[in-house]
């Protein structure tokens, strides 16, 4: 730090004295706020319609608020937007209590004329249920999260009794209710500035240019450049202490350190983690590390011989070397997969018929059934995930060690928007993917890309659907009793690695480098990232 | 000299309808239809569909599709991105002036830097100087940019902790777009920063605009050389010399300003290879460009940003091509009477 | 009948021998020439001299430093890669890609180039002039630009780079050449050729084309130049040769991952494609300033 104060210095110097007539030299003056260097472009603001982690972290927890939230530290449900809220006792019907005096964003292209209530949330959440809602169909990408997880067939009704009162009432109990309505996608939008959009004609904007409740207002968004928040001083919460957030969007790893070295950035997203070596000469930059609800897996088109017969798959989940990708791609951040669940979570146990590493086996299986010169293709992104820090890397040792069992691999690296569009029309033989969970119910591991609504809903990448599958996953909804839905949910593992619709790699670490001068970064396990609390400490700087 | 302007304009127009024929053959074959390649609207609603199809004729036959078509793109409308949404043009103002200060900056430097040089160099006719510039001008002119930006960047960005090696300021910075160019912009705004967002922006692009002035840098030191030599070599120099001035006199009166027309005509030449220099330099050093804009709009398959950004690029070329062309001929009346004969 | 010797007259050389002199006299364009006898060597036996093969992981020896270095070791002389593969294998089978493929490209593209130029050449009036606009509206358009708008239609790969680096070199060669012999077919001794009652074949095989091929060996070191470069950076930007391909700039695009912890994994590769390039502009120079004096 010193050294960079003392060269810089010397730099501002020489500059100062070549513009001496211009004007004299004046000290440092850079605004308070925080540079987050993040890793891409978000799809849209609004969580509703994208799983994409990047969208998530630009908007959930920066723009808006939710009904209610996850306390990190219990792990149990806070309060929000909703203070209070009831459950009937057969756990169909859900009342929530909700917060007075919450203002909307105040931003270039709108100013709200009234404060947060009830027909906000009847607005959120019909435009994802009801089909006649104006607003239903201008999202082209759907709902992936809540199609996924059956959300519209569950909701049987929402309803106000009066301003500061919403009731959902369900057609069956469901466990997860509230670990869903916690999560990142079901943010609360202003039903007044959809009604003013639609007045205009442009409701597409309503998730381009979003107006939320939340710590921090949208200002702008210029493409593969930045993105610029400004502090909500209305907010309802702890007024944040930083005044100006700003996303510098880099999608190249190695920028993205460099610049958090040369102090263009202060928190850095998904380091690579051979990075972590560099950051720890570095004393300004620290690392800051946690365990993560999340999965890396390599899922089969099951669609597409000879990829829909089930030993087919698990002599390929046999012929790959998942420690040697733990090794050289993880390099100790995370563990081995051998079930969808992580160890983190509290639904995990040991599965009993994971099959390890085998190429001997594999070959065989692969030479009954014929297939002694199978080529196919796995497709990938150039860009780090949290799950997978090189999706590329991990490509190139999986075609390594399928040229071991005579398959050629062909790999295919695209970007996000044109990858999901070659996986909606399920142009391919494999590809490498994972889940970030985003609340910590067991259930968000499964329904979101393995049950056949996710299939219909475009998220189910392994395009694969059993009804046997499917009804264990509804059992465990509608069980309530931990022990039991732990049991039901290592039924649903079995099954898994019986049929082997998708290769659990890894479960990673969720890592983000910043100075050391910032702190409150929240960072849990499961969902994005949030930087309401975030200050810098003014003790350590320099 | 009013002919000659014409036929130069003529070939402007000419040239430019060529080009625009082909982008418009392009649009055809990118895999998506043709209203999403034009318009950049992904999903279009059936109203939306009906305004793109009446926009580009696009029930009509290919004659009067072409006629929409540069309709269109000649009033400003390039269709909206498809990935931001938002319309080309207006990215385009972001993304042009941050290219253009870039380009004039790397430009100045070579210039400045690049004629005394090789002016000096003129002088010297020991056999191991013109060795030692022969083969430093050809190592420069042969180096890969992208890894010759890397190493910069590593060296004085990362080792020696002296410059920022990415992006264009540090973006706690709002400055506000007066000319677009960052550096003089950052200056406007001293009242809120004071003088340390300019300087921010001039450390920033110090190693991006040093990278791009290597090329042109061996370029104008070979040409100002060589034309040195040849004019120092006229019996007009001689006479001036007979007439006993200065040597500084003459060489910055009489001889300079007749070896830089070669020097001025060479830079139109060298335009196409320095815009693809500069799109890799933007690429190696996050500098938000053109080239930076175009190549992630390739990654991400918009068709509309691909086909705004080759457009812009071509059309500038051509532009400043006939520019200079057009002034070279204005200060160098010999030029004039060759172009009469041909084209 | 012996000729007898009154003065000491030498052999006047044949052009193409004094361009020979004039080339070998310079030591610069010699160290570019046998460069290139040894890139065509590596190119062609480079599979054979590579002790691994190029895509052969070890994890044993991630990240190995090179050999020069404290900790690197012989085996792997120019040091391994994240994936434990051999830089020196990968360099060596690179150079297939990067440098052959130019080979084939320009060759290619001269051949396309040579016809198309020599037609638009011969001809005259408005058909030469649409032609002369067509190939200036593709040549504004930067060859890197160019190739990446053939990338964005077909896609990136490393048969596309084929296309798309030989399309952009297409126009340099057709305007090269038209532009040659519209200048030699302006020239009196045209003229005198046609008096002489030489029809247009003729005049374009024996009269003018001797004093075009100059001008296309210039075209070709250019165009070489050129393509090593385009095709890197091709592979630099990902929208060339993809992943585990040996080719040099996706080398240096997959090093810059690891810059920081091993740069040679970016130095290495970036140094091959700088010696190739030298080693075309060396001989390219060479041959310009030996040609020259026979053209003015």
């Amino acid at each position: 730090m010193m050294k960079l104060a003392r060269n810089r210095f010397i730099l501002v110097l020489a500059v100062c004295l070549s513009l001496i007539t211009l004007s004299g030299c004046q000290p440092q003056n850079v605004p308070i706020g925080l540079v987050y260097c993040s890793e891409g472009n978000p799809e849209s603001f609004n969580p509703q319609i994208v799983t994409l982690g990047t969208t998530i972290d630009a908007s959930s927890h920066q723009i808006y608020n939710h009904l209610i939230e996850y306390d990190v530290t219990t792990g149990k449900v806070s309060p929000s937007l909703a203070t209070s809220w009831q459950v009937s006792k057969d756990g169909k019907v859900y009342t929530f209590k909700l917060r007075k005096g919450v203002k909307f964003h105040r931003a270039q292209w709108f100013t709200p004329s009234r404060n947060f209530n009830a027909l906000d949330v009847l607005f959120s959440f019909n435009r994802i249920i009801r089909a006649d809602n104006p607003y239903h169909d201008v999202s082209a990408t759907g709902y992936p999260f809540f199609q996924s997880i059956g959300f519209q067939s569950l909701v049987k009704d929402i309803s106000a009794p009066d301003l500061y009162t919403v009731t959902f009432t369900l057609n069956r109990p469901d466990a997860s209710f509230l670990a869903n309505l916690a999560s990142d996608f079901a943010v609360v939008l202003s039903q007044e500035y959809a009604d003013f959009l639609l007045k205009a004609g442009t409701p597409q904007r309503i998730d381009q240019f979003a107006i939320g409740t939340g710590p921090f207002v949208l200002k702008q968004y210029v493409k593969n450049e930045y993105i610029r928040y400004q502090r909500n001083n209305d907010y309802w919460g702890k007024r944040t202490v930083i005044e100006h957030l700003v996303f510098d969007i880099t999608r190249k790893n190695s920028q993205r350190l460099a610049k958090l070295l040369t102090d263009d950035c202060g928190v850095s997203a998904l380091p690579k983690p051979l990075e972590l070596k560099v950051a720890n000469q570095y004393p300004h930059v620290q690392i800051q590390q946690q365990r993560g609800m999340n999965v890396a897996f390599w899922a089969f088109n099951t669609l597409k011989p000879p990829f829909d017969d089930p030993e087919v798959r698990q002599a390929l989940a046999m012929a790959i070397n998942k420690s040697d990708i733990l090794s050289v791609v993880y390099r100790q951040t995370a563990v081995e997969a051998d079930s969808i669940l992580p160890p983190a979570s509290w639904a995990h146990s040991i599965n009993p018929t994971h099959q390890g590493y085998n190429p001997v086996k594999a070959k065989q299986i692969l030479q009954k059934k014929g297939l002694t010169n199978l080529r196919m293709n796995i497709l990938t992104m150039p860009t780090a995930r949290t799950y997978n820090p090189n999706p590329v890397k991990t490509a190139q040792l999986i075609q390594a060690d399928l040229a071991k069992v005579g398959i050629k691999a062909h790999i295919h690296s695209n970007d996000w928007r044109v990858l999901s569009k070659k996986l909606n029309r399920s142009q391919y033989d494999s590809v490498l993917l994972g889940w970030n969970a985003d609340n910590s119910d067991p259930d968000n591991f499964f329904s979101p890309f393995l049950s056949c609504a996710a299939l219909k809903s475009n998220n189910n990448r392994s395009q694969w659907c059993d009804t046997k599958f499917d009804s264990i996953l509804e059992q465990a909804k509608t069980v309530t009793d931990q022990a039991d839905r732990k049991k039901l949910y290592q039924k649903a593992e079995m099954l898994l690695s019986e049929q082997m619709p998708l290769v659990p790699l890894a479960h990673s670490n969720r890592i983000i480098l910043k100075r050391t001068d910032i702190k409150g970064v929240k960072l849990a396990s499961y969902g994005g990232i949030s930087f309401a609390k975030a200050y810098h400490n003014k003790e350590q700087n320099d | 000299m009013t002919w000659y302007l014409v036929r130069r304009l003529n070939l402007f127009i000419a040239t430019s309808c060529v080009m625009l024929m082909v982008l418009f053959y392009v649009t055809h074959l990118f895999p998506v239809s043709p209203a999403v390649a034009l318009s950049g609207i992904a999903d279009p609603s059936p109203s939306q569909q009906q305004v793109i199809t009446q926009a580009y004729s696009l029930n009509s036959n290919i004659i009067s599709q072409f006629i929409a078509y540069v309709q269109n793109r000649l009033s400003g409308d390039f269709g909206v991105s498809l990935t931001s949404h938002h319309p080309i043009s207006q990215e385009l103002f972001v993304v042009l002036p941050a290219s253009f200060e870039l380009a004039v900056i790397a430009g100045l430097i070579a210039l400045v830097v690049g004629i005394p040089i090789g002016v000096l160099a003129s002088f010297n006719h020991h056999k191991m100087t013109q060795n030692v510039i022969v083969a430093t001008t050809l190592t420069g002119y042969s180096l890969p940019v992208f890894w010759i930006g890397l190493m910069l960047a590593h060296w004085f960005g990362i080792q020696q902790d002296w410059l920022p090696v990415s992006g264009q300021i540090n973006l706690l910075y709002e400055i506000k777009p007066v000319t677009g160019f960052l550096v003089i912009d950052s200056l406007l705004a001293s009242k809120q920063y004071g003088m340390s967002a300019f300087y921010d922006a001039l450390q920033h692009i110090i190693l991006p605009a040093v990278t791009l002035s290597i090329l042109p840098l061996t370029v104008v030191i070979r040409i100002t050389r060589s034309a040195m030599q040849n004019v120092m070599s006229q019996t007009y120099i001689r006479a001036a010399e007979a007439r006993g001035l200065h040597t500084g006199q003459i060489i910055i009166k009489h001889a300079l300003p007749n070896a830089l027309i070669p020097v001025f005509k060479q830079l139109g030449v060298m335009l196409g290879p320095f815009a693809s220099y500069a799109i890799l330099v933007e690429v190696s050093f996050a500098w938000p460009g053109v080239g930076y804009w175009l190549v992630s709009g390739i990654y991400q398959r918009d068709y509309t940003v691909i086909q705004g950004g080759v457009f812009v690029v071509a059309l500038l070329i051509i532009f400043l091509n006939i520019l200079i062309d057009v002034i070279h001929s204005l200060v160098n009346p010999i030029t004039k009477k060759e172009l009469y004969g041909q084209n | 009948m012996a000729r007898i010797r009154i003065y000491q007259d030498d052999a006047i050389p044949s052009p193409t021998k004094r361009t020979w002199m004039a080339f070998s006299s310079n030591p610069f364009a010699l160290i570019g020439l046998w460069l290139l006898f040894v890139l065509v060597f590596v190119m062609l036996f480079g599979e054979l001299l590579a002790p691994f093969p190029p895509e052969l992981q070890d994890p044993n020896a991630l990240l190995l430093p090179p050999s020069w270095d404290q900790s690197g070791t012989v085996t792997h002389f120019f040091g391994t890669d994240e994936l434990g593969r051999d830089i020196l294998s990968r360099v060596l089978h690179g150079t297939h890609l990067t440098f052959g493929l130019s080979l084939i490209v320009v060759v290619a593209a001269l051949i396309i180039g040579f016809l198309l130029g020599s037609l638009s050449g011969m001809m005259s009036g408005i058909k030469s002039s649409i032609l002369g606009h067509l190939l200036d509206a593709l040549l504004s358009i930067p060859s890197l630009i160019l190739a990446m708008l053939v990338v964005a239609v077909l896609g990136a790969g490393l048969e596309n780079v084929f296309w798309a680096v030989g399309l952009a070199l297409v126009p340099q060669f057709v305007r090269a050449i038209h532009q040659a012999i519209h200048e030699e077919l302006q020239k009196e001794y045209v003229t005198a050729a046609r008096l002489d009652g030489a029809n247009s074949l003729q005049i374009y095989w024996y009269v003018i084309m001797p004093n075009v091929w100059d001008i296309v060996i210039i075209q070709v070191t250019l165009a070489l130049s050129v393509a090593v470069l385009d095709i890197a950076a091709l592979g630099f930007l990902n929208l060339g040769a993809q992943a585990p391909s040996p080719e040099w700039g996706a080398m240096v695009m997959q090093g810059t991952e690891h810059f920081l912890i091993a740069p040679w994994t970016v130095t290495i590769p970036g140094v091959a494609i700088l010696i190739t390039v030298l080693a075309i502009n060396l001989v390219g120079d060479g041959l310009r300033s030996a040609l020259s004096p026979q053209r003015n």
